[in-house]
């Protein structure tokens, strides 16, 4: 066995031990509140047992393996359905790039550490009301203010800032210059005073993101991440952090043997749905669609185990994935007929096709639109021509509103 | 195996592109749409002496000892370039069914040839909308096979035909030579597929498997030059992606480069999804030859291989606007063998089904 697989069973055999309290079963029913509380002591158990921080530094308090080893952890953990997902976002950008660019490393290692065991999380303020896509065209602003900076402005769409002790933000410090070069990134406590979170309900009824308010909030020159004026910089090197990490062809929805077990036990015109030309169909469709993803995902990780570069295709994954997942949960509730209108809003996502669906516009939007991904791929990948912008070269405060 | 190419297959990939760049002519090939029983010489001439028809032919009967993975990457060359001849596709899967078919004999006899290339090969298994029919019309008994198969690809001038058969009631998979049979040549939108009605009058033939092993066989064989055509749907289908970036590059509307409107430009990035979907499945199905997960893999390879070629053959023409439709530019060679590719080697609806009877158990 490679020393990958080993790994990988090593990672297996604690996730078994652990899912009998932390798993999907274990979770079900759980308000969130309760869930966090849950996740807080597994991810502490976690620690203990040797599996967090993979891929980091151990001067740093992390394991000091490979990038593989992280996402060969991450596709096994996934399977269980443990409460680590308040902590994703956390540990995968703010808690890294703290490490990267912060000069204090006694009090990095602090954070690190807590922040590997759920005791605090770090949240990333990027979107605002006027800029999703357009992360440049941000407006939170920040002022000097004596030796340090003053800050005020709205920052939305926040994932667990209700729930979290740091974040990591990009604010325009200069609007006379380009809408990318006025920009710095901070690291603020999130406890500090001025500082207004207020969660949103989203559409499948959970609050996990959330509105943030800035009133003349005091953040200390030291908590600058990179040059005054280089945030756009920072902002893009958190988001390649993630750059590969562990996928799922099934769009973080139901797996496809769901919708074959459901196709089985369901009648449609007398029969079982299975034998419908139709829901063959897309059945077979599906399958090939997620099968390429799965051999693209599987390709990569041989890559990097040959020390090469994967290729760019891997960021086709969420883009694929997501929007089929959505048009298959929509087809199994057709499939199942008056039997899908019966909703239960604490169903599981990747068990429950009502959820599935309900919850699939988001994951179309968050961490990059399906448009926004497409102009990626046919500008970075293709090298077709930019949009036609008419904000390029023009100093952020004679943008025309 | 592997599912990353070593520097031999990366050669291959390349190299077979090189020489089809330098040699294929795309004004030969618009010709021999409108002539019906011709292919493109040139091209056979290419494939026999750069050793492609000796690929994936064991050693010892005169082949190469390569397997599917570079064949397929030979097919994804042709692809690009819209060969002019069925031969490779067809010769795979006759010299499969020879390899693992229970005469010894035939096949010493007949794989030197077909690896040298002396001889051509195609494969008669569809009736009508049934690629592999339940039971099949043409009747073998005391080796003699008669009846017509419909628009065979290659039919027209290949030497050697492996056919599928019925015998008292029982599927049969036999061999036959063709310099006797009875070719009605079919005029086609894709006219160098060489199609023709087979019709055999108790023409002699070699029995290869019968029963359920014949049944077995053919799914095997079918699934092999599947994962063949998928290839060349991919190379067709990334040809087509390449052609539709550079013209949406070049080509101003507007005031600016049409590649800078988003409609063409997802489109485009849609076209890479779909090559790339199909690639990764095609390179996982060579690479499962011989493994029980392989009819799964070719379907899955088969579908999105259609799927992209089908796809991108539309959306590349739509994005040159007028002259896309154009005899001259030759983008309907491309649509044309989208469409001939995505009916031969059984069809979508063929695969569709095939896949879904893997995921359930059920019998193929």
């Amino acid at each position: 066995m490679s020393e990958l697989e080993t790994y990988r069973a090593k990672a297996r055999a604690f996730l078994e031990s652990m899912a009998p309290k932390y798993g999907r079963d274990a979770r079900s029913g759980n308000t969130v509140e309760q869930d966090l509380a849950l996740g807080r002591e597994y991810m502490a158990a976690r620690h203990d047992a040797g599996f967090a921080g993979i891929n980091w530094p151990v001067e740093m308090g992390g394991q000091g393996l490979t990038h593989l080893h992280k996402i060969t952890f991450d596709g096994e953990e996934m399977q269980f359905g443990m409460p680590s997902h308040f902590f994703g976002i956390s540990l995968g950008m703010p808690v890294p790039i703290v490490m990267h660019y912060c000069e204090d490393k006694e009090w990095v290692k602090e954070r690190v550490r807590k922040a590997l065991r759920g005791e605090e999380i770090w949240c990333q303020l990027f979107s605002e009301p006027s800029g999703g896509s357009d992360l440049a065209a941000l407006r939170t602003k920040v002022e000097p203010d004596g030796n340090g900076w003053k800050m005020n402005g709205q920052k939305i769409w926040t994932s667990w800032a209700q729930y979290c002790d740091y974040g990591v933000i990009v604010t325009r410090s200069d609007p006379t210059v380009e809408k990318h070069k006025g920009l710095t990134y901070f690291w603020i406590d999130m406890k500090a005073k001025g500082v207004e979170v207020r969660p949103i309900k989203l559409a499948g009824g959970d609050s996990h993101v959330n509105e943030v308010f800035f009133d003349d909030v005091r953040v200390e020159d030291s908590q600058r991440l990179g040059a005054v004026g280089g945030g756009f910089g920072v902002a893009l090197h958190t988001l390649m952090i993630e750059r590969y990490i562990a996928t799922d062809s099934g769009g973080f929805g139901p797996h496809l043997d769901e919708f074959v077990k459901t196709a089985q036990t369901t009648e449609l015109n007398g029969k079982p749905a299975i034998e419908d030309g139709r829901i063959r169909a897309a059945i077979a469709r599906n399958h090939a669609m997620r099968a390429g993803l799965d051999s693209i995902t599987r390709r990569a990780f041989a890559m990097m185990m040959a020390g090469m570069q994967p290729g760019p295709e891997g960021s086709l994954q969420k883009l694929v994935a997501v929007r089929s997942r959505q048009k298959l949960s929509e087809l199994a509730m057709d499939m199942k007929g008056a039997d899908s209108l019966a909703f239960d809003e604490h169903a599981y996502v990747k068990t429950d096709w009502g959820t599935s669906w309900l919850n699939a516009p988001t994951g179309r939007i968050a961490g990059g639109s399906d448009e926004v991904l497409l102009n990626t791929i046919a500008e970075k990948v293709l090298g077709l021509p930019q949009d036609h912008r008419p904000d390029k070269g023009v100093p952020f405060n004679a943008i025309p509103g | 195996m592997s599912i990353l190419y070593d520097e031999g297959q990366q050669a291959i990939a390349t190299e077979s592109r090189r020489v089809l760049d330098a040699r294929m002519d795309k004004s030969r090939l618009l010709k021999l749409l409108e002539q019906v029983g011709e292919h493109d010489q040139p091209f056979w001439d290419t494939a026999v002496e750069q050793g492609w028809t000796a690929l994936a032919i064991p050693e010892e009967h005169g082949g190469l000892g390569l397997g599917l993975t570079e064949l397929g990457l030979v097919a994804q060359a042709c692809g690009a370039a819209t060969s002019g001849a069925p031969f490779l596709t067809g010769s795979c899967g006759l010299a499969q069914a020879l390899l693992q078919g229970s005469d010894a004999a035939l096949a010493g006899v007949w794989l030197p040839k077909l690896a040298a290339g002396e001889v051509t090969g195609c494969v008669a298994f569809a009736e009508g909308s049934s690629a592999l029919p339940p039971v099949s019309s043409v009747t073998f008994a005391d080796g003699k096979l008669s009846g017509t198969k419909p628009a065979v690809p290659g039919g027209i001038k290949a030497d050697l035909a492996l056919v599928w058969a019925d015998c008292a009631g029982e599927a049969a998979l036999v061999v036959a030579e063709l310099s006797g049979a009875a070719r009605a040549a079919v005029n086609s939108y894709d006219n160098s597929r060489l199609y023709a009605d087979l019709g055999f009058d108790a023409a002699p033939a070699t029995l290869v498997a019968l029963g359920e092993a014949a049944r077995h066989l053919a799914l095997d064989v079918l699934a092999r030059m599947a994962v063949v055509t998928a290839h060349e749907q991919v190379g067709g289908a990334e040809a087509l992606l390449h052609i539709a970036r550079d013209y949406a590059v070049t080509r101003k509307a507007f005031g600016q480069p049409i590649g800078a409107f988003q409609s063409i430009k997802h489109r485009i990035a849609e076209m890479y999804g779909l090559v790339e979907v199909a690639r990764a499945n095609c390179i996982h199905a060579a690479a499962q030859e011989g493994s029980e997960e392989f009819l799964l893999a070719a379907a899955d390879a088969r579908i999105s291989a259609t799927e992209a070629y089908d796809t991108n053959a539309r959306d590349c023409i739509q994005i040159h606007g007028g002259i896309g439709v154009t005899w001259e530019l030759g983008l309907h060679l491309h649509m044309r063998r989208a469409r001939s590719l995505a009916v031969e080697s059984g069809n979508l609806l063929f695969w569709e089904d095939l896949l879904v009877n893997q995921l359930t158990g059920e019998k193929a």
